[in-house]
């Protein structure tokens, strides 16, 4: 039974061949981690865009400006006929109907796999060391997520419309299987950032590993899982867009019917739907956190070991009810044919579309286009996310509702400038990414740039929403005392506030960026897109084979993105 | 602490019940049903007016319903590859396919047939459209599709027949290969996705349906200004109601001629018949089948589109 060893440090690289204990240890050091990982980013995120043709060619096409006028124009000329509203009702009941049963099922997904891939749960530290078997048992399980994590909601709609047909429950599993496998992965790195220490002193005291982790750590994560848990919902909204694939509507369905036949005006119905609803999950997490970030002030105080974070407010319980019931209710009303899974029907079907896939299509010639697809998708995931993330720290810090003048006040200024601000983000998100596809297209000339930027516009709503939170999350303990002290804005921002969230936001950015790689499935209107305009031809021309294989090599992407990113945030923790 | 016990396990306990109550609620029903008097259900692909016929599909199933006798059932369903797998499994009876889209589906479904199409399907076109400052001109002879090659180009949808399949063709008796385009051909994802992207100019030229670029064209809504019709095809089959095996022989056949029926005999002069027909963009439906689309299913397997 181990209990924590100090952490070692590696001398390696000390230049100079001092004793180490001459001087604190981390000065020294000319290539830290950090600065290997800054310096690698930066390297790559230049060498992707120029690879996507950044400064080669020319890229912007003005003579399309009237065209995104006339859709903005239409921001102000909403249908709002008795029909139209009707059907954007409906559509939107609907959207919330599958969202939250698919989320329901996420969630739970999330909790239990995401114990299941946590280091913690494995016996590792936070450095990810431990016993090899559980080094190997820690991957094997977290390369298992990686398979449903890698594949689009889109793709497994299809695949699941395919075996079970025209049921409910088709919509439900393509959003609650890939984002169930996302939960898991965020659930897992979020109870092992919830410090351990509580986890191992139960272990060390003899208690089984799920009642420690249910003592222990479950507590302690609830906060942010719930906050996530959240955010999942937010996502499922928005998308419920795949769920046109069974005939079932929905609001993100409607938009694309609306833009694609050019009715701009309905379409800004329907994103005034979507931003409505959006806006309420939104608010509604945001008064859910509420009593957690007084938590944080509580505990110096002494009563952390009775337990303040067991408390929960009277609204969070109604809302976990409330949401309970909402579940219920929208599954009893979608009428699910679970039974479906293991009809006959369903088993025919399967083996059918197993046959036609076997064995899949490993020539070298498809694995050397594969690879360059691969490569290609990394540099579009790669600057979409550059993008988003340079506008999303800004944005962050804006459109937190905690952040105040110097004094920590928050003037009506700034009350209209957060709004504001979420506002922003909420329309940027709301806006599907085919859509977002077609209105860089129209300014900008065919190519993975346009692509790139389509997505990046698209993440900067999700992270800035992510990022605000994350301010707005966060332990003003010690912005206070600078402020206490006598520091004054720019500087206890710059001390206070920016050491503690950057990191934070570096996880986002990285996590977006596994999750960006498999979005490029949806941007292939702009003449590129790697793998995801490959396999939208294969789905396109029922090549099963072809597609089992540009499947794994998405999966491969996720997996490399996800040791990169575990990597890299294990360097700025 | 006791009190969130209580509440949760409440909460849990009513959604269990009403989620039970919703599933043991419908299977019978569903189950219940095989023989005769069942009810069949009809699909369209979202190629043309997209928007129009998938929200409005409450008419064409109350007509159908109504001259068949039988409950009839619209699915909007949007994408063609789920389209096709749904007329797989048999969930969709009888779908409104696009020329390929319809080989793909009876290719997956033994039996399966082409039956109906409208007036304008039997000799149906695509055009080629440039932007004026594309430096392409009108001409008359297919060989002149040779002037996109090195034109940053577009196409529709990737499964359409009338935005990529057969333009694909056409250009390839031309020589020219979609490698010849300035970078990678676009696939809009719509007819007038297809205008707007060439109208902006970001694509030099582009395809898509005639009949959707007439509708635009004469509703005014093209900026004649910008973008021109250089090239009409020659006509080729395009959109179809395919049914499956079980629907053709229902009845002994006789519930096939229903439909037929129920189709051809669609009239103008009767209100709710002319909305359909309008929803269709069509003057009348005609009977077709099997052999009309032996060449959309050779230029398939050509262009790679069919396996």
């Amino acid at each position: 039974m181990t209990v924590e060893a100090p952490p070692k440090g590696t001398h390696a690289l000390d230049l100079e061949g001092l004793p180490p204990t001459r001087y604190p240890r981390r000065r020294r050091r000319l290539v830290t981690a950090r600065r290997f990982w800054a310096i690698t980013i930066m390297t790559v995120v230049l060498a992707s865009a120029v690879s996507l043709g950044f400064g080669r060619q020319e890229v912007v096409n003005a003579g399309g400006w009237p065209l995104v006028q006339r859709f903005f124009a239409a921001a102000l000329n909403p249908v709002l006929t008795a029909d139209f509203l009707r059907l954007t009702w409906d559509a939107a009941l609907t959207t919330i109907a599958y969202a939250s049963v698919g989320t329901a099922l996420s969630v739970g997904f999330g909790v239990v796999f995401g114990v299941l891939v946590s280091q913690t749960w494995w016996g590792l530290d936070s450095g990810g060391r431990g016993r090899w078997w559980s080094r190997g048992g820690w991957l094997g399980a977290r390369g298992l997520l990686g398979l449903p994590r890698g594949v689009h909601e889109v793709v497994w709609g299809l695949f699941l419309v395919s075996i079970l047909g025209l049921d409910p429950l088709v919509g439900v599993l393509a959003i609650g299987i890939p984002f169930g496998a996302v939960t898991a992965k965020v659930f897992s790195e979020l109870l092992d950032e919830a410090s351990g220490r509580g986890f191992r002193a139960l272990r060390a005291s003899g208690t089984g590993r799920v009642k420690a982790f249910a003592y222990a750590l479950g507590p302690e994560a609830f906060p942010d899982l719930l906050s996530y848990s959240f955010y999942r919902f937010e996502c499922a909204v928005r998308a419920a867009a795949i769920l046109g694939l069974i005939g079932a509507g929905g609001l993100g369905y409607q938009i694309s019917l609306s833009f694609y036949s050019l009715n701009y005006e309905e379409v800004w119905t329907l994103i005034y739907a979507l931003i409505i609803i959006s806006g309420l999950v939104d608010l509604w997490s945001t008064l859910l956190r509420r009593p957690n970030r007084n938590r944080f002030k509580v505990r110096p105080h002494g009563e952390c070991g009775s337990g303040p974070s067991m408390e929960r407010d009277r609204f969070v319980n109604l809302s976990l009810v409330g949401f309970m019931l909402l579940v219920g209710v929208s599954a009893g009303h979608l009428g699910m044919q679970v039974s479906n899974l293991w009809a006959p029907r369903t088993r025919n079907l399967l083996s059918d579309i197993g046959a036609q896939a076997f064995p899949p299509d490993f020539s070298a010639a498809t694995l050397s286009s594969l690879w360059g697809l691969s490569l290609e998708t990394l540099a579009m995931a790669t600057v979409a996310i550059a993008i988003s993330t340079c506008l999303s720290v800004g944005m962050a810090f804006l459109a937190a509702r905690t952040v105040g003048d110097s004094r920590g006040r928050q003037g009506p200024t700034a009350v209209t400038l957060a709004l504001g601000s979420r506002a922003g983000l909420l329309f940027c998100r709301a806006i599907p990414p085919p859509v977002w596809a077609l209105l860089v297209l129209f300014v900008f000339l065919p190519g993975p740039l346009p692509g790139a930027l389509a997505l990046g516009l698209y993440n900067f709503g999700i992270l800035g929403r992510l990022m605000a939170e994350v301010v707005e999350n966060l332990d003003s303990r010690p912005v206070e005392a600078l402020q206490a002290q006598g520091a004054v804005g720019a500087r206890s921002f710059l001390y206070g506030v920016l050491p503690l969230t950057l990191p934070r936001f570096g996880g986002f950015s990285l996590y977006r960026w596994e999750v960006t790689m498999r979005e490029v499935v949806v941007v292939g209107v702009v003449g590129a897109g790697g793998l995801g305009r490959l396999l939208s031809a294969q789905l396109n021309a029922f090549d099963y084979r072809g597609l089992v294989s540009t499947l794994l090599a998405l999966v491969a992407l996720t997996l490399f993105a996800d040791v990169v990113g575990s990597s890299v945030r294990r360097a700025i923790r | 602490m006791m009190k969130l016990a209580r509440l949760s396990v409440l909460g849990v306990i009513t959604s269990l019940s009403v989620l039970v109550g919703g599933c043991a609620g419908s299977p019978a029903g569903d189950e219940g049903t095989s023989a005769a008097e069942e009810g069949i259900t009809i699909g369209a692909i979202p190629d043309q007016d997209p928007e129009q016929l998938q929200r409005l599909y409450g008419t064409l199933a109350g007509y159908l319903s109504d001259e068949l006798g039988v409950p009839v059932d619209y699915e909007p369903v949007t994408d063609y590859n789920a389209a096709v797998n749904l007329f797989r499994s048999g969930d969709l009876n009888m779908v409104w396919f696009g020329g390929l889209t319809g080989v793909q589906a009876r290719l997956q479904v033994d039996g399966a047939e082409a039956v109906l199409q409208r007036g304008i399907d039997e000799e149906f076109r695509s055009v080629f459209i440039a932007h004026r400052d594309s430096g392409i001109e009108p001409f008359e002879a297919i060989e002149g599709l040779s002037a996109m090659a090195g034109k940053r180009f577009t196409f529709g949808s990737e499964s359409s027949t009338s935005g990529r399949l057969m333009p694909q063709y056409f250009l390839g008796d031309a020589g020219v290969t979609p490698d010849d385009f300035q970078g990678q051909p676009g696939f809009s994802g719509s007819h007038h996705a297809t205008i707007e992207l060439v109208e902006a100019g970001t694509f030099e030229a582009g395809v898509l349906n005639e009949q959707v670029w007439e509708a635009r064209a004469q509703a005014g809504e093209v900026d004649t200004d910008a973008v021109e019709v250089v090239f009409r095809t020659p006509t080729y089959h395009d959109y179809h109601w395919v049914v499956r095996p079980e629907l053709r022989g229902r009845e002994g056949g006789d519930f096939l001629k229903q439909i037929v029926r129920a189709f051809t005999g669609l009239d103008a002069s009767n209100q709710t018949e002319a909305q359909i027909l309008e929803l269709f963009g069509a003057e009348e439906f005609i009977v077709t089948s099997n052999h009309n689309y032996a060449e959309i299913e050779r230029i398939g397997r050509e262009t790679g589109l069919i396996n």
